[in-house]
């Protein structure tokens, strides 16, 4: 009991990750006509999650690849519950320097989401804050699993949430959205399930213990044409959920429809699940299969980043040409990833962070747009620098960041994962550096058709400029954009180690000899290579 | 008859009398029908402690044993009755039919059942699945009022002939192969003498048998027009109760079945072709439904398909996912008929889906439990149904039937599309028409919590109840 107390009160992280379910819990009492009330006790929650958030960090000031092999030994995570002994799973909950920004990223997005769905969202506040909490929780607990069972729960957990806000907060296709969007999410996932089910079994039937903790799978070394399957199943899933080329299409139905909320959350956090699952699962598990499948990965990675940007080009939809900017600048961040290069990996980590970002600041400004004008077609806008000088300042600073120019954040990290995917790759870097020159033709007519010109529709002249409200939900992320940009270092530091390590681990299994059958690794072994 | 028989028939003791008390009560003091639902519940609580004082082992010169699995199945049932109860008080009194005899049948049902899932011989098992059938066949009818309820309990009625039928035949082959209706003699004779024809053509008539009380494929015509006719509240209880039982027998014959030398394997692969079947089969034709009682008929066939999973390889663990997977059955399945008792009017009427529209504002509480059931009954976290799921997958999977668990992912994700139907139904359709007459009573209402926050609970904390199924009893 005193344990227990320790974890749900104590500064952990098992803290971090239910505090924002626990904050639904007084949604329920109060009225509905109490709407002003829900949307500041939503926004408070919001901050003091946030806080929880920075108050972790600062009690745990560095766990240097504190997730994978060392986990047992540097004990960076909340202690492992045996949650269901008899098949060996546990609760546990573990944060690294990989893991770690991310989860600052949500903490940091919600309060802000909060804040910026005040005018858009207009029924039902109680259920879309309750919804807006349990994704938080579901997507911290997803970035800090250190259990697959735990990891598979929660990210089938934070698919519930997102399907209601899509559903019911959205636009008019909003239901083909949400179904979709589930559907696809659900598919990949089942087949990771079984994938996971069999790596547990077979570390069962190795050493006769049930596990499915990540320290312990990743001792498996399996042969490898059955890695390639496990590897299918697990990148299936989180390519759906990056998305990667041929399997993108939920991302635009459900961007479009989404409510702003939905979208910042839905770029800014869920998205970099997917790549997060490569860098922390699909690869590291599985690094012969994954070498194996690289060349089609970078194809796919190289044919998002070009499609998405020639797509978005030709969009006649803002948010639209943003939800398509998502799949080129994350096939940046797939590039770096496969890359398994040391700096491409920084930057990929990096490029995340700023995707989310500048992406969340775009969504949140084409939602102020939207809530003033209900449309969002470039057509209906022009000039409206002259109306609204704030608003175009906040969307040219956003999209000047997400194009990537330099002292701003999306030059730093698309630098790296350019320098170090060319080290480790050649040519596709050369390829997908086209890709950059794509993202300044498409967001620089966005911003062309938009904000300058001439005032070209009567509607547009009476248009209100951005509320003290508004400029709040803007300023932190552009601070931060502008902070990375010019100090991208201070950022990367905490990372480096982290990083490092797990790619050491990575390479190191790949020059192994596949073994003929499934065999573990001694733990002993493990624990030597966390010593060096 | 030792005290020590008399204590392990104490819950069907229990329960008969409490029928019977029932009925008279019924005929001396009708004025005190209203609490007639109270005092069955009490009735089965007592049968539920029964239950657990029952030594391991067996009794009544053998013919009746308890172990850890036929105690948990017991109060899987026990719960079915329970939440069944409760559904039903609304609705018997909404409609004008409530009397003690629904209660009694319902208590004898659960009679039967708690014998037929305790039986180690066939001939206990078919008096205890006809003491089970004349109860369901009488209660299907039990709204006499509505001709659809009429129609489907014929149809039950003559399909439940036809698997008694089945049973008693079957019955009589095993036992002129074998010379025994025990199974753990038809077990002993089979393993000397392999399997003779007219045992295999025996087993295989039962094993046909009990998969018409499972509803699996190809045995399942009866459901969808059953469930579609009967009283919802009844059908919470005829959808989950009587395939926990029936799946229990369907083990032991399976078991029986896998001693018969070379032929085991046989029994393996049919019953991982009926499990695909059901699986795909069930999810396929629940996709096409607008009913939703029509929808969860053919959910529950895909459902008992997931269950066989776990069947195709017997082995000692092979009975723990099935335990938790029928108990998470029970709980969304029980739960979703019975919000589907209380938000629909008229048992004439259709069950269309589509009326469900924006119901989920209007009624938060029925709404939200039916929500967890619907994501429950798609295995989606942390419900009891993934939990189950995932017990069943895993098992397939660690007897190297991976390629029947890719097929049941599959199966499901084709549930999850129907299921989440309900939800968007629920929640993102706006309301066409205030209903009336609706009748959302006390009762009904805690039987919808009781179901959704034990979904709920117990697939987040899951700890206790699978390290008493895994550790503590004893299976055989």
């Amino acid at each position: 009991m005193d344990d227990f107390l320790q974890l749900a009160l104590g500064n952990t992280l098992t803290r971090l990750v239910f505090f924002p379910a626990a904050a639904c819990l007084p949604l329920l009492f109060f009225r509905r006509e109490a709407v002003k009330a829900v949307k500041v006790y939503t926004f408070v929650a919001g901050l003091v999650e946030l806080a929880l958030g920075l108050l972790y960090v600062a009690g745990h000031p560095a766990n240097p690849g504190a997730f994978g092999p060392s986990l047992t030994a540097a004990g960076a995570g909340d202690g492992a519950w045996s949650w269901i002994p008899s098949y060996g799973i546990r609760y546990q909950l573990a944060a690294d320097g990989i893991s770690m920004p991310l989860v600052l990223l949500t903490v940091l997005l919600l309060p802000l989401v909060v804040l910026g769905s005040f005018r858009g969202i207009e029924r039902h506040w109680r259920a879309f804050g309750a919804a807006l909490l349990l994704l938080t929780t579901g997507l911290l607990g997803a970035l800090l699993a250190a259990d697959l069972f735990l990891f598979y729960v929660f990210w089938e957990v934070m698919l519930v949430p997102m399907y209601l806000l899509i559903g019911i907060w959205g636009g008019e296709r909003r239901i083909y959205a949400a179904v979709k969007f589930f559907l696809f999410t659900m598919a990949g996932s089942l087949l990771m399930l079984i994938a996971v089910l069999w790596m547990g079994f077979t570390f069962h039937r190795l050493t006769g213990a049930w596990s499915f903790a990540y320290a312990d799978l990743l001792r498996l070394n399996l042969p490898l044409h059955t890695e390639i399957l496990l590897f299918g199943a697990f990148a299936l899933t989180f390519a759906i959920k990056v998305p990667m080329f041929p399997l993108h299409t939920w991302l635009p139905d459900a961007h479009v429809e989404a409510p702003t909320g939905g979208s910042v959350i839905l770029a800014g956090v869920m998205l970099k699940l997917g790549t997060y699952g490569f860098l922390r699962f699909a690869l590291p598990l599985f690094p012969r299969a994954s070498l194996a499948a690289r060349p089609l990965l970078v194809a796919c990675a190289l044919v998002g980043i070009l499609y998405g940007a020639l797509v978005a080009w030709a969009q006649v939809d803002m948010k639209k040409l943003v939800a398509y900017s998502s799949i080129a600048h994350l096939g940046f961040v797939m590039l770096g990833l496969l890359a398994a290069d040391t700096l491409a990996w920084q930057g990929a980590l990096l490029q995340m962070i700023n995707h989310g970002l500048s992406t969340g600041a775009l969504f949140l400004l084409v939602g102020m747009l939207y809530d003033r004008r209900h449309t969002k077609q470039f057509a209906e806008f022009g000039g409206l620098a002259k109306v609204m000088p704030v608003f175009a300042f906040f969307l040219v600073f956003s999209t000047l960041a997400s194009v990537g120019l330099p002292l701003l954040n999306g030059f730093a990290g698309e630098f790296l994962i350019l320098l170090g995917s060319f080290r480790a790759l050649g040519w596709p870097a050369a390829v997908a550096t086209f890709g950059v020159v794509l993202a300044a033709i498409y967001l620089l007519k966005m911003l062309q058709q938009t904000i300058w010109g001439s005032l070209t529709k009567d509607e547009n002249r009476g248009l209100a400029d951005l509320s003290a409200r508004e400029v709040w939900t803007l300023v932190p992320l552009c601070v931060f954009m502008l902070w990375i940009g010019v100090a991208p270092n201070t950022f990367l530091a905490p990372s480096r180690p982290a990083l490092n390590h797990l790619l050491a681990d990575y390479k190191a299994r790949l020059v192994e000899a596949p073994p003929g059958a499934p065999e573990v690794r001694p733990l002993v072994e493990r624990l030597a290579e966390v010593g060096r | 008859m030792s005290p020590n028989d008399l204590q392990s028939l104490f819950p069907e003791v229990v329960l008969v009398l409490g029928g019977i008390l029932l009925l008279l009560l019924d005929a001396f003091g009708p004025s005190l029908r209203r609490g007639f639902t109270g005092i069955a519940l009490l009735v089965t609580a007592v049968a539920a402690w029964a239950v657990t004082e029952i030594p391991y082992g067996t009794s009544c010169n053998h013919l009746l044993e308890s172990t850890g699995a036929t105690r948990a199945l017991s109060l899987v049932v026990l719960l079915a009755t329970f939440l069944s109860l409760l559904a039903s008080q609304g609705y018997l009194q909404r409609e004008r039919i409530l009397s003690g005899e629904y209660h009694a049948l319902l208590l004898w049902c659960a009679t039967g059942l708690l014998l037929m899932l305790r039986a180690t011989e066939l001939l206990t098992v078919f008096l205890a699945l006809e003491t089970l059938s004349l109860c369901l066949y009488a209660l299907a009818a039990y709204n006499r009022r509505v001709r659809v309820g009429t129609e489907a309990a014929i149809k039950y009625f003559l399909m439940g002939a036809f698997v008694s039928a089945f049973v008693l035949y079957g019955l009589a082959l095993v036992y002129g192969a074998t010379g025994s209706t025990r199974f753990a003699e038809i077990g002993s004779a089979l393993r000397t003498s392999g399997m003779p024809v007219t045992a295999s053509l025996g087993l295989l008539l039962l094993v046909a048998g009990f998969g018409f009380k499972m509803s699996v494929v190809p045995f399942h015509a009866w459901a969808p027009d059953t469930y579609q006719g009967a009283p919802s509240p009844f059908v919470a209880f005829l959808s989950v109760a009587p395939k926990a039982s029936a799946a229990m027998v369907l083990f032991r014959l399976l078991e029986v079945a896998a001693l018969g030398g070379a032929s085991g394997a046989k029994w393996s692969k049919m019953v991982a072709l009926l499990s695909v079947l059901s699986m795909v089969a069930g999810n396929l034709l629940a996709l096409a439904q607008r009913d939703i009682k029509r929808m969860l008929a053919y959910s529950g066939i895909a459902h008992m398909g997931y269950l066989l999973l776990a069947l195709v390889v017997l082995n000692r663990e092979s009975l723990t996912p099935v335990i938790v997977y029928l108990l998470a059955y029970t709980l969304m399945n029980a739960g979703a008929f019975t919000i589907v008792g209380m938000l629909y009017t008229k048992p004439d009427e259709q069950h269309a889906i589509a009326d469900l529209a924006g119901l989920g504002y209007r009624y938060p509480v029925p709404g939200v439990c039916l929500t967890v059931c619907m994501l429950s009954l798609g295995g989606i976290p942390p419900t009891l149904g993934f939990l189950g799921k995932y017990l069943v997958f895993l098992d397939a999977v660690g007897d190297g039937l991976v390629g029947l668990a890719v097929v049941g992912v599959l199966a499901s994700l084709v549930g999850v599309f129907y299921y989440l139907r309900v939800v968007y139904t629920l929640y993102m359709k706006s309301e066409a028409q205030a209903s009336e007459g609706l009748l959302l009573d006390g009762w009904g209402r805690a039987a919808a919590v009781i179901a959704a926050a034990g979904t709920l609970a117990v697939g987040i904390w899951p700890t206790r109840l699978l390290s008493w199924l895994l550790a503590a009893s004893p299976f055989r």
